[in-house]
């Protein structure tokens, strides 16, 4: 909503990965690993993703709830903020804050439509207890700047449009990763982009060197995206289901 | 670097990323009441500072954290100007609170939570409220350049604030003008097509164009309501008084003259264009109505009281207007005066404190002893002060002389770090008191009435009296100082009804009038 990314609180609260890969000692002590830990926030992008796709919301909102849902974990204890809760607040909470407001009741409902696991049926009253711990959580910094914005014109300016599609595509799994709360969002874009011409066999190296951006960066989180693209081919539902039950089990 | 980051709030007590408790604060007292929370002037106990809390309510459990202040709060946090105010911190209250509500202890969401922000000592309408003062131009133009560059910030960032009026700009003792109360605020992009609501901005301030309801809008609604205020400052009353929309609607048309397809391309297409067609074609009279005006205060006006909302004058051209650039310039803020503080709690409670003195003074036919030490420079040249509420002394022409405590001469502030929004965006259904500065109504039931009777809208203009007599800051100040300027408008169904020197005239001349008072002569 700024049009400032650089005056931005979402600019000045970026965090390095060792900060970002930080697993809660209480999370630790059930036996929460970092890769559990990663897991279980892929788990939740993909349960707001669903929960979003019957509330009919914008990506946006999909996309904030899910930046909200990584900066909370960035400072909460899963084992205190349950992710199964979390996941529908930040989801509440983002549509709010993206002036798409969805009814809390109507979260509710389609939660116990999706999932008939007794684990992640929360009800209103929960939800709206949550909203306010994970408001304290962001520090009520609630604005963030996603790479889709200056997109268009960028795929336009690199002769690229044909791919926004697949761009596209390649942000929305951006979310899926840590990357929003690391680099500035358009960093992201243009790693998307580059991500796109190495698949698509487009040479863009002279556009990228034009945009005066700091390249290596660029390619540094190119190679990221392109690391979990291979990482993501290993995750099975069965390693997700142990990671969210360390999360319940009782030491 | 999160640490950091976050930490510029309240770095060292919560290491963990929560909201510090509100018991960091000492309550001193409120000053300010509405539907949306209270508003207190507090004291941070570990540092001293003096902060304003503005409560949140959470009454409304269904939908959680209201959007009005998730909006709020993602203005203000994002909005960084030195005219804008800045919200310092959020606080939550745990504990005490939720005893109160009698439910299971302990959960901050039961709580309140506070906006806390910076302590502002005035607001607009408050301070010219006041009896016997009256801005100077260099005063109004320093005021005026504030809050249009604090506005042209807003729209840079792409805000709408949509309830600029008076009581929203709050103003400090180094003569700070700053924009406040984002509640009804709205981030907008000309990409995002969005339908928003046309029922913002309170009554009097409101645009044209929202009247004909629109709701693809921007930051020309701003504008309007800036020239609102430009031209009650020099006017020395609000000069767009409607009681309901459709005479809001009437009273613009009067003044603007009434739109149609050549002064206002496509005006036809608005919603209600039809439903609210005047009955006979109006003339466009600002130039008439205002001419005591300075020439370059008048053009800036026009600019701004433009019907097309597309040809409005924009914050950032206001700026670039000669009225800013021509003598007499914009005064340093800090040359400013120094006021009292004016609230409206706090000038509530020494109203009614000074009310029962005065019965006991009349009783005992004795003169209580002055109360205060600090006057506000106003009152040290002994100027004239209305005292219309309480009855009895308004012909009196040296109000000190009564030996009344003159901080009751603090004006109605209505101080607005929240605002009462007692019927929800439309502070003022049709038919209610549309008086912005009158918190509950009642308080001070004579004032609408006397506007009303007093508004240059309710037929022929009055005449706008040159005052013969008067001499503002500077030979030529005829035409700057504004006759009919004074702040004892809102005490006085007043001016009219109680002012001895008002007959002869023009109703709104009061006897205290004819000696204007700037404190520039002093």
């Amino acid at each position: 909503m700024a049009t400032d990314f650089w005056t931005s609180t979402h600019y000045k609260q970026l965090l390095d990965q060792e900060e970002v890969d930080v697993v809660h000692s209480l999370d630790k002590e059930r036996g929460i690993t970092l890769e559990d830990f990663k897991l279980i926030k892929l788990h939740m992008t993909n349960y707001i993703v669903r929960l979003a796709q019957h509330v009919k919301v914008r990506q946006r909102v999909v996309a904030t709830a899910v930046t909200y849902m990584r900066r909370a974990y960035t400072r909460r204890s899963m084992v205190e903020y349950d992710p199964r809760l979390v996941a529908p607040t930040c989801l509440y909470l983002a549509s709010k804050a993206e002036e798409s407001t969805v009814q809390a009741r109507l979260l509710v409902f389609y939660i116990k439509k999706l999932y008939s696991d007794e684990k992640y049926r929360y009800e209103i009253k929960e939800i709206l207890e949550m909203e306010m711990k994970i408001l304290e959580a962001l520090n009520y910094y609630l604005v963030v700047f996603h790479p889709y914005r200056a997109l268009s014109q960028l795929l336009q300016d690199a002769g690229m449009s044909d791919a926004t599609q697949m761009i596209w595509g390649l942000i929305n799994d951006t979310y899926k990763m840590d990357l929003i709360l690391i680099y500035p969002p358009h960093l992201i874009a243009l790693a998307c982009i580059y991500v796109a011409s190495m698949l698509k066999d487009k040479d863009n190296t002279s556009w990228f060197e034009q945009l005066r951006v700091d390249m290596n960066m660029v390619e540094k989180i190119a190679t990221e995206i392109l690391d979990f693209y291979d990482y993501h081919k290993t995750i099975s539902e069965e390693k997700v289901n142990a990671a969210m039950l360390k999360l319940t089990m009782r030491m | 670097m999160a640490g950091a980051a976050y930490g510029q709030l309240n770095l060292e007590e919560s290491p963990s990323w929560g909201s510090r408790s509100v018991e960091c604060f000492e309550k001193l007292e409120q000053i300010g009441e509405g539907t949306y929370g209270q508003v207190y002037m507090a004291r941070e106990i570990k540092t001293g500072e003096i902060v304003a809390l503005k409560k949140i309510r959470m009454d409304n459990e269904k939908e959680g954290f209201p959007i009005t202040a998730i909006r709020e709060i993602k203005i203000l946090k994002k909005l960084q100007h030195e005219n804008v105010i800045k919200l310092k911190e959020i606080v939550t209250s745990s504990g005490p609170e939720v005893d109160e509500h009698g439910k299971s202890g302990g959960h901050k969401y039961k709580g309140s939570i506070y906006m806390v922000f910076e302590y502002m000592d005035h607001d607009l309408t408050g301070l010219s409220d006041r009896p016997g003062l009256r801005f100077t131009i260099p005063q109004i133009k320093c005021y005026m350049r504030q809050l249009l560059t604090g506005l042209h910030y807003c729209h840079v960032n792409q805000v709408l604030h949509r309830d600029i009026k008076g009581s929203n700009l709050l103003i400090d003792n180094e003569g700070n003008l700053k924009l406040a109360d984002f509640g009804l605020a709205r981030s907008y992009s000309t990409d995002h097509k969005g339908n928003l609501t046309n029922r913002v901005i309170t009554l009097w301030y409101r645009p044209p164009e929202l009247l004909l309801g629109a709701t693809r809008y921007g930051p020309s609604v701003d504008m309007w309501s800036v020239g609102c205020i430009f031209a009650e400052l020099l006017h020395g009353k609000p000069i767009l008084t409607g009681k309901n929309e459709p005479e809001q609607l009437n009273k613009i048309y009067e003044l603007c003259g009434s739109p149609d397809e050549i002064n206002w391309p496509g005006v036809s297409r608005t919603p209600w264009y039809s439903k609210f067609k005047p009955s006979r074609q109006m003339k466009r009279r600002v130039r008439d109505v205002f001419r005591h005006f300075d020439r370059n205060a008048l053009e800036l006006l026009e600019k701004m009281l433009t019907l097309d909302p597309s040809q409005r004058i924009s914050a950032k051209d206001a700026l670039d207007a000669e009225y800013f650039w021509t003598d007499p310039l914009p005064c340093d803020p800090k040359s400013l005066p120094k006021y009292e503080s004016s609230h409206e709690f706090q000038t509530k409670k020494k109203r009614q404190q000074q009310r029962q003195n005065e019965e006991m003074a009349k009783r005992q036919k004795v003169q209580h002893p002055q109360q205060h030490t600090r006057l506000p420079p106003v009152q040290q040249s002994g100027q004239p002060q209305p005292q219309h509420w309480a009855g009895g002394h308004n012909n009196h022409p040296m109000g000190n002389n009564t030996g009344q405590p003159p901080l009751t001469a603090g004006g109605p502030s209505h101080h607005q770090y929240g605002k009462p929004r007692a019927a929800g965006p439309n502070r003022y259904p049709p038919g209610g008191n549309p008086n912005p500065t009158v918190g509950g109504g009642g308080y001070y039931p004579d004032r609408s009435a006397g506007q009303g009777g007093v508004g240059f809208s309710g037929g022929p203009y009055p005449p706008q009296p040159r005052a013969p007599g008067v001499s503002g800051p500077r030979g030529s100040s005829g035409g700057y100082a504004p006759p009919n300027y004074t702040q004892n408008v809102p005490y006085g169904g007043g001016s009219g009804a109680g002012g001895g020197g008002g007959g002869g005239r023009g109703p709104n001349v009061g006897g205290n009038r004819s000696q204007p008072y700037s404190w520039q002569q002093q």
